[in-house]
């Protein structure tokens, strides 16, 4: 039987990491994945991802990924796709489909990485076509360039369901609205917003209670819940769409860790059924490790890192590595892990509904958090993403008012006037008036798409306001259109002086519109005059 | 259904066009793309009819966990069509229970 | 492993509107099946699963397991933490019989 040094089943972030930094240390590494394509989700996550420089934040997950593979590739680590592995026995080996045959092979370690599959929720007609997981709308799109529908109603408004519905509008489709029966927006703020700000509706405290349809999805019914969650009669109201994507969590893939003997334990805030961890990863079965969704429910950022935990770990154990070049290497890991798992969105954080203010004192955007975008009043409140009494020239309005733990907007500022620190779920701050030099690096880097350059002497009477604009077709200079608010709605004319599309903005261009000074405190978004959409 | 043009993604890198068939008809798809991908770029939304209820069903999860999508490809039944590359000269049938549509069933 | 204690709603069984909702996919299982298995004294989610086929179709669970847990869970009033889980077997996957059989041993490199 051929035996490896290392197995990691799942070549998604968290695998391909445990098998690099396996490799690394010199073990034979092989990973098997059942998909034709490697990368697990990374592939379809074409967002900036957030964190800090040692998170690769600013850098899309697409990216990401090839980075990961090509790492991978380059230190010799063996990447077999279509293989599915169905079971592993006693003592590390691992049944595995291949090429039309089950083949058995072993290993001294094992890390599973198999990510995790979408929750679903029961309604009238959802079993139709058209009525999908949020994830398979993004399968579909960005990696496969076909569109899951023309128009879509997402349920469910954490950040899968928040950064789906906005890629389903740079995919071309129309998001008839988002629906999420708690109270609360679930995601990210800023993802929130840059949807609301095209005119996607917000509906919380609503469920979606019927698809409508014979053989597909012709329309659906959404409602309003009571505190018990159940729709409240006589508030149903019809939507003209043909796609419904659902986006309520994701469980962890725990079959394998079971198949293998380890112990399980019920982690509702990991989402579910998870093995039983040490901090290093490992399973109640010595030498069985996890890493990533499948170790609970995170995202690709701390999969990584616990990938390389997970593998250094099976390093050390293996004799590749000392214990004391471990401690090393795991003590700069779990603090790069706690990093990104700190703020309001982390972890231990999930499903709390009392946080009603930053750590800096600031209260939480009620308007954010139930509509999707921030009122003009509770905007100004904020300590950058206020207009002020500035003088003349561009400067950086940031509207970044929850504690997400990311800072490229401090990384990549050349004047220093942005300011985070080094807890990089810090609000942002402006430091000193005169620095900004209009260089529109931070709207470019801001993952969250939060940063705006605003000048208000632009012209006598008008002023302009930098938005991010990752739609096509990409307005031009001379284009007229009009503003539209945080809430997407219509302010006033605008016409666009200025577009920043080079290769620093990383394909989040900077569009320039001039409108009156009274409206640049207001005015977020540009609408072409020519087009129906966005 | 497909992308023509897309503010972030420059290339799908898609095989070349090649033809296959869907219930006998002729239909056109990328080397390589899912079978699924293919039949959405069509409009095709059922890619089966249930065993008990006998309701349609198509692209659920995309990724091959839910095989909601199965079909059946080159005679074979119960092929997840989101993990299958096309590829030229395929047969992808309408998966009716376990069997192909119109075809009598046996007790199961 | 905590004790497993065996509940059971006594109540008789009242339909409920949307009783005829599909809970597992892949078996074709209603809502209301699982809700008369509960109520004729099936507890667990592996039970329910023998009795009504829902977690062994082609899926394995992999979409229904947590919806027919929070069935259980609200029928006979218990925490979802206690009512077990889908035993993972090989194979965790779908694969053809045929496939399964070449199974080799001494194997090519896998």
């Amino acid at each position: 039987m051929k035996r490896y040094e290392m197995i990691v089943i799942g070549a998604g972030p968290a695998g391909l990491s445990a098998a690099i930094e396996a490799a690394q240390s010199g073990l034979e590494v092989v990973v098997f994945d059942e998909n034709e394509w490697p990368g697990g989700q990374l592939f379809k996550q074409i967002h900036k991802f957030f964190g800090s420089r040692e998170h690769q934040a600013r850098t899309r997950g697409v990216k990401i990924g090839q980075n990961l593979l090509e790492a991978a590739r380059g230190i010799g680590v063996k990447v077999v796709l279509g293989a599915t592995v169905l079971g592993i026995y006693k003592n590390k080996e691992i049944a595995v489909r291949l090429e039309g045959e089950v083949r058995n092979c072993k290993a001294d370690a094992i890390v599973i990485a198999t990510g995790a599959s979408e929750n679903m929720m029961t309604f009238d007609g959802w079993t139709l076509p058209g009525v999908m997981g949020a994830g398979a709308a993004q399968t579909l799109m960005n990696l496969h360039g076909v569109r899951p529908g023309k128009k879509i109603l997402m349920v469910g408004s954490g950040n899968v369901g928040l950064v789906v519905s906005f890629q389903l509008k740079q995919a071309g489709c129309d998001v008839v609205a988002v629906v999420d029966a708690a109270a609360r927006i679930g995601g990210y703020g800023v993802h929130a917003a840059k949807l609301a700000r095209t005119g996607v509706p917000f509906y919380t405290s609503h469920t979606v209670v019927k698809a409508v349809g014979a053989e597909k999805v012709e329309g659906a019914v959404i409602a309003e819940v009571g505190a018990d969650f159940t729709p409240i009669p006589g508030t149903e109201m019809p939507l003209d769409i043909d796609t419904v994507c659902i986006a309520v969590g994701l469980s962890p893939m725990s079959q394998l860790a079971d198949n293998a003997g380890a112990e399980l334990v019920y982690d509702p805030a990991k989402g579910g059924y998870v093995a039983a961890l040490t901090d290093e990863g490992e399973t109640s079965v010595k030498g069985l490790f996890c890493a990533g969704d499948v170790a609970g429910i995170e995202e690709a950022s701390s999969a990584m890192i616990q990938g390389k935990i997970a593998a250094a770990a099976a390093a050390r154990d293996l004799g590749y590595i000392t214990a004391a070049d471990f401690e090393t290497k795991a003590f700069g890991y779990k603090e790069s892990l706690a990093k990104i798992r700190a703020g309001m969105f982390a972890p231990g954080n999930k499903g709390r509904t009392d946080i009603v203010q930053t750590d800096e004192g600031y209260p939480l955007s009620e308007s954010l958090l139930a509509r999707g975008f921030l009122s003009d009043a509770e905007a100004a409140a904020f300590p950058a993403a206020g207009i002020g009494g500035g003088g003349g020239g561009p400067r950086p309005v940031i509207e970044c008012t929850q504690n997400i733990p990311c800072d490229p907007c401090q990384d990549v500022c050349p004047k220093g006037c942005i300011l985070v620190g080094d807890n990089i779920t810090a609000l942002p701050q402006i430091a000193g008036e005169k620095a900004c030099s209009g260089c529109a690096l931070c709207v470019g880097a801001c993952s969250g798409q939060a940063i705006f350059l605003v000048n208000e002497t632009y012209e006598d009477g008008y002023g302009t306001v930098g938005l991010p604009y990752e739609f096509v077709p990409l307005p031009q200079k001379g284009d007229k259109g009009r503003a539209l608010g945080r809430d997407g709605g219509e302010l006033c004319g605008a016409e666009v002086v200025e577009v920043r599309a080079g290769a620093a903005m990383d394909k989040t261009p900077m569009v320039v519109m001039k409108v009156p000074v009274s409206e640049i405190a207001r005015a977020r978004f540009f609408r072409p005059e020519s087009e129906g959409g966005i | 259904m497909r992308i023509e043009k897309h503010p972030i993604i420059d290339d799908y890198g898609k095989g070349r066009l090649v033809c296959f068939s869907y219930n006998g008809d002729e239909a056109m798809g990328y080397e390589g793309e899912p079978v699924a991908a293919a039949l959405k770029a069509m409009g095709v939304d059922t890619h089966r009819y249930t065993v008990k209820r006998h309701e349609p069903r198509g692209i659920f999860c995309a990724i091959g966990r839910c095989t909601d999508c199965v079909m059946i490809v080159d005679g074979v039944p119960n092929v997840r069509t989101c993990m299958t590359p096309l590829a030229e000269g395929m047969a992808v049938e309408t998966q009716d229970g376990l069997r192909k549509a119109g075809e009598a069933h046996e007790a199961l | 492993m905590a004790v497993m204690v065996r509940v059971k709603n006594d109540a008789p069984f009242a339909a409920q509107p949307d009783d005829d909702m599909v809970v597992c996919r892949c078996e074709e299982v209603t809502k209301g099946e699982i809700r008369k298995a509960l109520h004729d004294g099936v507890c667990t989610f592996g039970e329910v699963k023998r009795f009504l086929r829902c977690g062994m179709g082609l899926c394995q669970g992999q979409t229904c397991q947590r919806l027919v847990l929070g069935i259980i869970s609200r029928e006979l009033g218990l925490p979802v933490s206690g009512l077990g889980h889908i035993t993972g077997r090989m194979p965790v996957r779908p694969v053809i019989m045929e496939e399964l059989g070449k199974s080799t041993e001494e194997s090519k490199e896998a």
